[in-house]
């Protein structure tokens, strides 16, 4: 009989025989303009998603149906694991990201070859998405091949990293993150091919620019929730600790973040070609790099999910992509070249310009920190490590200064600003600024950066009235209908600025977040004895009893603590101790009470024993946390609203009337 | 084009560099493995384990390293899930109808909780003649400071450790660690 393994293999095989085919057919008919060719590579586009899909499936088979012969199933998969378990267990290892990861690819290759508008362009980036998928097919057939046919099938498996099997989020996270790094290779596939056609202007970012914000899209949001993943899991009260892997995702978002910006500058004022071009080259070398540190063993972290031979692979598809990419700017740089000059420093092109350098000073930092390890070792032989500290103290500055621009950007007129007006708003802003100072010093927040952080969020906040002002007043009396009618209309029709407004908002919601959670959390370690009520800032713990959990693939040990505030018992909380499967590992989990204003987080922080008559607990309160998380979710939603059909875009400058609007 | 060449000329120093430093951080591999054993020349640490029924004839019901100490050893670290374990054990068995007169073959399934019908079936699948004993709350991995499984401990007739190999154990391997303890 055939085996689920021989036929997984077969359909990658076919895959990728299938995208070579893509890419010869596609380059040929590209340079000969043969449609017949072109059409017959974009048909092949399906074919390719076809054949991957069908590796997808059987893995899945081979997942449920506890197939140990499969290689994969055997080292990562469990008889008893739940059914969720055992579907997500696909990603929850190195072969089967890539085969995910491959296949989310070759779904993006078949859409967009469905659905991309027939010009010069699309050939042309059809070949390169297919050569990415090449890269990503081989690496899953030949180097981390999760189909390879054990002659030895063992009689059980030892089940998915403990973990990844502690949470739900983790069944979504990784697909989240993986959607954003495809999502930003449709962008890059356009660059390359603008290059290649000698058509750099506006036409490849306009094509992609709902592609590019769905990537970053998705990647905001698998980095939030990755975040919130390791707070609800890992136990100590945190989520995000500057840990490699999660540098190397939060580095692709940086560039993207500031591709995002500075393609406007391109698209109203034709300036920033290079640039743009080799930010977007920049971003998908990054997810390649990012790919690379944490998979091959390179840079240990303290979750690194499996490493295997894939290491020299990445290597070397990042090396050619960016020596292909350079070799491609310098041999079209006439074409790139600008042409326009900055007018004034204080413009909307200039404020995209300053925050693209912040953005990128940025990934800078973080990439010296997460390699510099390393660099230690080759010169000196010596182990070091690179802290949060480093990261906080190079970073929060260049933060500080994002959310400066981030109120005065969208204020600035093109090419020049007026005087006036820019002082006047600037008066509004600053006015806003202080009295957030002053109200956060009266509610007892003294520390430098969470104080600075709440200022500019009444900056930010007086900046985003002012341009909504400026928006509708003047429109408003106009045309004499009510304020609400107009921003219903303004909302409506400008989705583009109005979600970016929305973005924006999002992002001051989470540094509001991060600087409360982060200047004011508190953190003990307490111990409870049973039926005693021990107080915890505002809170009394009273430890009821330990109780022990027994489900499918599971086993629980926790303690159930009622939670009182006043004389009034609020609830009960059950921090425990998880263990899966045979694995040894121990998973602590928290158990988070969420409020608007604060989390009361508790852990395990000791062992249950039975004979004990008290218990450790890690007590840890948090201020605003859940807002971090509130402002991803805003971030997410102004994100699809920007996407969504139907956006006018004005040829008029709307920010131009701001002052207009300010002034009344 | 020299004018554009020099100006990617840092960009390209940085990937040079980088890519140096990528280079050797794959060619040193990973240090977090392979961590020679902290028992090396010295004593491996005793236990006291419960013995699969087949061999309970052979060897009693509990087999304790102290008592059973006086020649050369080999102990296997295994488990039921373990994929390597399969491809090892028929090599173990080999060794064993080879060796087993002058060393001690000692097989524990360890990290492998309540997993005693499992670890029957494996005994059986490859009829495993060496002692088995079961390991059932992984203490004695613990204490041996296993990485993961299989691991194969080659242990001299006095209880100091000559060699430890991590990942499944291949002919070659056994009869010249074999080699080195007899001599």
């Amino acid at each position: 009989m055939l085996s689920l393994g021989t036929l997984g293999t077969a359909a990658l095989t076919l895959a990728l025989a299938l995208a070579v085919y893509a890419v010869v057919a596609g380059a040929i008919g590209a340079i000969r303009r043969d449609a017949r060719l072109q059409t017959s590579a974009r048909l092949t586009a399906l074919a390719v998603f076809l054949a991957a899909t069908t590796a997808v499936i059987v893995m899945q088979a081979a997942l449920l149906t506890d197939d140990f012969s499969v290689k994969y199933v055997a080292e990562h998969s469990r008889i008893e694991s739940p059914i969720w378990v055992k579907v997500v267990t696909m990603w929850a290892a190195l072969e089967g990201s890539v085969l995910l990861w491959a296949w989310l690819l070759t779904a993006y290759g078949a859409v967009l070859a469905v659905t991309a508008p027939n010009t010069v362009l699309r050939s042309w980036s059809l070949v390169v998405m297919q050569v990415v998928t090449i890269f990503f097919l081989s690496v899953v057939t030949f180097a981390a091949n999760p189909f390879i046919v054990l002659a030895n099938p063992p009689l059980d498996g030892p089940g998915a990293n403990p973990l990844l099997q502690n949470h739900w989020m983790m069944a979504v996270h990784p697909v989240l993150m993986y959607l954003g790094y495809v999502g930003l290779t449709v962008p890059f596939a356009f660059a390359i091919a603008a290059l290649i056609t000698r058509r750099p202007g506006t036409e490849w970012m306009r094509l992609t620019r709902r592609w590019t914000l769905f990537g970053w899209g998705f990647l905001t949001v698998g980095i939030i929730s990755g975040g919130w993943w390791s707070y609800e899991v890992l136990g100590w009260g945190g989520y995000w600790a500057w840990d490699p892997v999660e540098n190397v995702s939060l580095m692709p978002w940086l560039t993207a973040t500031a591709f995002l910006h500075s393609i406007q500058v391109q698209e109203r004022r034709r300036m920033l070609k290079a640039w743009n071009l080799l930010l977007i080259v920049l971003t998908f070398a990054l997810t390649l790099l990012g790919t690379f540190l944490i998979r091959s063993g390179v840079i240990s972290s303290v979750h690194a999910f499996g490493d295997g031979p894939v290491g020299p692979f990445f290597l070397a598809f990042f090396i050619i992509v960016t020596l292909v990419s350079l070799s491609l700017v310098v041999w079209r740089w006439d074409q790139v070249r600008d042409r326009a000059d900055l007018d004034a420093v204080v413009s909307r092109e200039g404020a995209f310009i300053g925050v693209n350098v912040l953005f990128l000073a940025m990934t800078f930092a973080v990439l010296l920190g997460t390699v510099f390890p390393l660099f230690v070792e080759a010169t000196t032989g010596s182990r070091v490590t690179v802290g949060a500290p480093f990261f906080d103290a190079i970073t929060l500055p260049v933060w500080m200064l994002v959310l400066l621009l981030m109120g005065v950007g969208p204020l600035l007129p093109w090419r020049r600003a007026e005087t006036q007006t820019l002082r006047s708003n600037l008066t509004w802003m600053t006015g806003a600024l202080l009295l957030a100072l002053v109200l956060g010093f009266v509610f007892g927040v003294r520390k430098v950066y969470p104080l600075i952080t709440i200022g500019l969020a009444g900056w930010n906040l007086a900046s985003a009235g002012l341009l909504l002002a400026g928006a509708i007043v003047p429109r408003a009396r106009i045309t004499g209908r009510s304020l609400g009618q107009v921003f219903t209309q303004y909302a409506f029709e400008q989705k583009r600025r109005f979600g970016s407004m929305v973005v924006h908002l999002g992002v001051v919601v989470i540094a509001l977040g991060i600087a409360a959670s982060g200047g004011y959390r508190v953190d003990q370690q307490i111990r409870l004895p049973y039926g005693e009520r021990v107080a915890f800032q505002g809170y009394e713990l009273q430890a009821l009893r330990p109780f022990s959990e027994r489900v499918a693939g599971r086993n629980s040990v926790g303690v159930e603590v009622a939670v009182f505030q006043g004389n009034r018992e609020i609830t009960v909380l059950t921090p425990r101790i998880n263990r899966f499967g045979t694995s040894q590992m121990t998973v602590p989990t928290p158990s988070v009470r969420y409020t608007a204003s604060h989390d009361l987080y508790l852990a395990l922080a000791g062992a249950v024993d039975p004979q004990q008559d008290f218990v450790i607990i890690r007590a840890v309160q948090s201020p605003f946390v859940t807002w971090i998380w509130i402002g991803g979710v805003i971030m997410a939603l102004g994100t699809i609203y920007a996407m969504s059909p139907g956006d006018r875009p004005l040829r008029r400058s709307v920010s131009a009337e701001a002052p207009a609007g300010a002034e009344t | 084009m020299s004018t554009r060449l020099r100006r990617l000329l840092p960009v390209v120093a940085v990937m040079a560099a980088l890519s140096g430093l990528f280079v050797f951080g794959l060619l040193r591999g990973n240090p977090d493995r392979d961590i020679p054993s902290a028992f090396l020349g010295r004593e491996v640490p005793d236990f006291d384990l419960p013995v699969y029924e087949r061999f309970v004839a052979e060897y009693g019901p509990r087999m304790r390293l102290a008592e059973v100490r006086g020649r050369p050893m080999v102990i296997n670290f295994w488990a039921s899930w373990c994929g390597p374990c399969y491809d090892e054990a028929p090599h173990l068995q080999r060794a064993w109808e080879r060796y087993g007169d002058e060393v001690l073959f000692i097989g524990i399934q360890t990290q492998d909780r309540d997993a005693h019908a499992a670890g029957r079936a494996f005994i059986e699948r490859f009829g495993l003649t060496f002692p088995n004993l079961f390991d059932g709350d992984s203490r004695v991995s613990i204490a041996y400071g296993l990485f993961g499984v299989p691991e194969t401990f080659f242990v001299h007739a006095d209880g100091t450790l000559q060699h430890k190999f991590a990942g499944p154990v291949t002919e070659a391997v056994l009869s010249e660690q074999i080699g080195a303890l007899r001599r």
